[in-house]
């Protein structure tokens, strides 16, 4: 038996059945959702989408297809899906990689680095981390707009490069790195950036991965922010994209199904490239995603 | 280690990055005008065509339209006020447009948009439009709306229940209740009737679709000579209706707000009635083609009553050019493919051309009672700046009472919290009261 089939101090196999049925009803509870989800998104009408919804024909399509992307993934007309997908990409592309360089480099220079009133920089840290962004939204958009970056990808792109939870996060990584290996890389005539770089960012992978996911999910998953700082399709992301299905009068589920199939793909991916990275560092850091 | 070879390749990367960051991330390029607005894909495609339609016929113009999804404009709106970046065309939600005039956000469009659309609009699309302290129109649009009963033409036949030939036939209230009891107990209806709780409980469709129930029994969400909702809204007409409405739900006559708002046409059809907006027409025939039939909203006391309003443009006050705000409006408001595409969307008309031009509403069209009705009962709801107040305090109250609260306590607080509103702003003068 391997360390992973051991069961855990309390548990036992004596219900076996009790296991398989609720793993069953949990997975269906999970699933059943996403999965009529995907069916809906292969039925062209709107109206069928409807009519069947409550029933268990809401499950089951007769006649597949994949018309409704072909409707949505275009890059011209007046909600071009293809280009909010692009969109949203290029922001996350973009998010990320800012994101994972700021918050790292400021997490390194507060765990690591001679500064004073390292405790105080903190706290105030912790304290910025509770505020909302809806309550600084507004402030936010004239800043965006007074400098000209209203409708841009640089507005929705520049704000999130620094967030107290992720620097918070990797100090606390960075922070229980053993002493000595800082020391040896001084020794050894490296400059603090190599120190960060070759040192200390090749064994925190899975803290980076864990900020890479929640950074990721929550730069995908933006609505409002967007909402605001976007006129036209240039820059507009998915998220906002899916919403232009829910109009005044009725909602093109078809359409929105095959939306929202889309636009859940891209995290999919992105959470089971770094999945064991990110249930390790999870278990290990405590944090809740 | 190699620092050089380290500093370079770093070095190169981080120029790389800001140099894609600065090519994806300019902002896009400024416009002549801009228009922002809601609405479904039709349309945003409609709009998108009007607007390329009006480039080609006047070379060197530009506009930007700036859509925001139906659920989240107000936010958009909001935000756009608070950063005095109104664009130059807004489309907004009829009953708030005293609020945006009072507000200082719009001016008026009499002069602004062809005589020729002007004088075809109706007596309701013009009263939607209108700011009643100076009379002015500030907001025109192609479109109005109403809510109209719908119905099995098959099942009321075999149940022997009057079907209204039209405005003047209405169904009475006692006559509406027992219908409701007969089609309780009908086999295959699980629902006498879908009043659309499932649009949501903070939903403008509650005042909108609920307050003809409460004129046509005798009262209003507000007294629109004071502009008192006290001693209106929680008067006994009020109440007693609202009462009514909620021993439907205790009855179990009223789709639930859970169960969707698919009841009436989903297989089985297990709501016998419908209680639904003009739009719900299109979603209806689909699934029941001719046996759908379309009847007045019942007369509760002595007057019938039916709302109107629906989303209409007007022009900022800050446009940096109004006159081609309204020349522009007044192209795509009169351009045959946006009409065409409203038509096949069973848009209801707010011209008397485009009435006259739509199958579904002319005279003898299966809609044909629901431009009767918006003609001879059409009430907008209060054209007052406090609406937004009016608007929430109404759709907590109703929310509440329907879920079984009580109707005098809960319309007393409503009324109290619109009152409120208005003194806190002095009256909104000139609005005062009488």
């Amino acid at each position: 038996m391997t360390a992973i089939d051991t069961p855990l101090p309390g548990t036992s196999d004596r219900f076996p059945m009790i296991k398989i049925v609720s793993i069953a009803i949990i997975t269906f509870v999970v699933v059943s959702p996403l999965f009529l989800l995907a069916v809906a998104s292969l039925k062209p009408d709107r109206f069928q989408i409807l009519a069947e919804m409550g029933s268990f024909k809401a499950f089951w399509v007769d006649n597949p297809t994949l018309q409704n992307y072909r409707d949505i993934l275009t890059f011209s007309g007046n909600q071009p899906f293809a280009r909010y997908l692009t969109n949203s990409m290029i922001v996350l592309v973009f998010t990320l990689a800012g994101g994972m360089a700021f918050n790292s480099m400021a997490a390194f220079v507060l765990a690591w680095g001679r500064i004073p009133g390292r405790a105080i920089i903190l706290t105030a840290m912790i304290g910025l981390y509770i505020v909302p962004q809806e309550s600084i939204v507004l402030s936010l958009l004239n800043i965006v707009n007074s400098v000209g970056l209203a409708d841009s990808f640089s507005a929705q792109i520049l704000p999130f490069w620094a967030s107290p939870l992720y620097v918070f996060l990797l100090y606390q990584f960075f922070s229980q790195v053993p002493r000595d290996l800082y020391d040896a890389a001084i020794v050894d005539g490296a400059s603090p950036f190599q120190i960060y770089w070759k040192v200390f960012m090749p064994i925190s992978l899975p803290a980076l991965a864990t900020v890479a996911i929640l950074l990721g999910i929550e730069t995908w998953n933006q609505y409002l922010w967007p909402l605001l700082v976007t006129q036209s399709n240039y820059a507009r992301p998915i998220s906002v994209g899916i919403a232009g299905f829910f109009g005044a009068d009725s909602i093109y589920w078809n359409l929105a199904m095959a939306a929202s199939v889309m636009m859940m793909i891209p995290v999919l991916v992105l959470y089971l490239m770094f999945q064991k990275w990110f249930v390790s560092s999870v278990i290990s850091s405590g944090v809740k995603g | 280690m190699t620092y050089p070879r380290f500093r370079l390749s770093a070095g190169l990367s981080a120029g790389a990055l800001i140099a894609a960051f600065a090519a994806f991330t300019a902002p896009a390029t400024a416009a002549d005008l801009k228009m922002m607005f809601q609405g479904d894909p039709y349309e945003v495609d409609a709009i998108g065509a009007a607007a390329k339609a009006f480039e080609a016929a006047n070379p060197g113009t530009s506009i930007e339209l700036i859509h925001t999804p139906h659920d989240s404009y107000n936010e958009k709106i909001g935000a756009a006020v608070s950063a005095h970046q109104l664009p130059d065309i807004v489309e907004l939600d009829a009953p708030f447009l005293s609020n945006y005039v009072w507000s200082g956000f719009l001016q008026p469009i009499d002069g602004l948009i062809d005589k020729k659309l002007l004088d075809d609009m109706t007596p309701s699309n013009i009263s939607q439009g209108t700011y009643p302290p100076d009379k002015k129109l500030y907001a025109t649009s192609l479109v109005d709306s109403t809510v109209v009963l719908y119905a099995s033409k098959k099942q009321l036949e075999s149940l022997k229940i009057r079907i209204p030939k039209g405005v003047d036939d209405a169904w009475t209230g006692e006559e509406f209740k027992a219908i409701l009891k007969r089609l309780s107990t009908a086999p295959g209806v699980k629902w006498p009737i879908d009043i659309f709780r499932g649009y949501g409980t903070k939903t403008e469709w509650i005042p909108y679709a609920y307050e003809p129930l409460l004129i046509s029994s005798g009262c209003d969400l507000i007294n629109r000579d004071t502009w008192k909702a006290s001693g209106r809204l929680d008067g006994k007409a009020c109440v007693d209706a609202a009462a009514m409405m909620a021993e439907w739900v205790k009855n179990g006559w009223v789709v639930p707000q859970s169960a969707g708002t698919n009841q009436f046409y989903a297989q089985g059809r297990p709501a016998a009635l419908a209680w639904g907006g003009h739009w719900f027409y299109s979603e209806a025939v689909k699934a029941m083609g001719d046996d759908l039939i379309v009847l007045p909203l019942p007369k509760f006391g002595d007057k019938a009553a039916s709302p109107n309003g629906t989303w209409i443009y007007a022009i900022s006050k800050d446009s940096a050019d109004p006159q081609l705000a309204g020349k522009f409006l007044s192209f795509m408001i009169q351009d045959p493919a946006f009409q065409k595409a409203h038509r096949d969307h069973s848009g209801f008309p707010g011209l008397k051309s485009f009435g006259a031009a739509s199958p579904l509403y002319a005279p003898g069209g299966p809609m044909a009672v629901a431009f009767e009705q918006a003609a001879k009962t059409a009430v907008p709801r209060p054209p007052h700046p406090a609406y937004p107040a009016i608007s929430l305090a109404t759709q907590t109250a109703f929310t509440n009472i329907l879920d079984g609260a009580d109707p005098q306590a809960d319309l007393t607080k409503a009324a109290a919290a619109i009152d409120a509103d208005i003194e806190d702003n002095d009256g909104y003068p000139p609005f005062g009261g009488k």
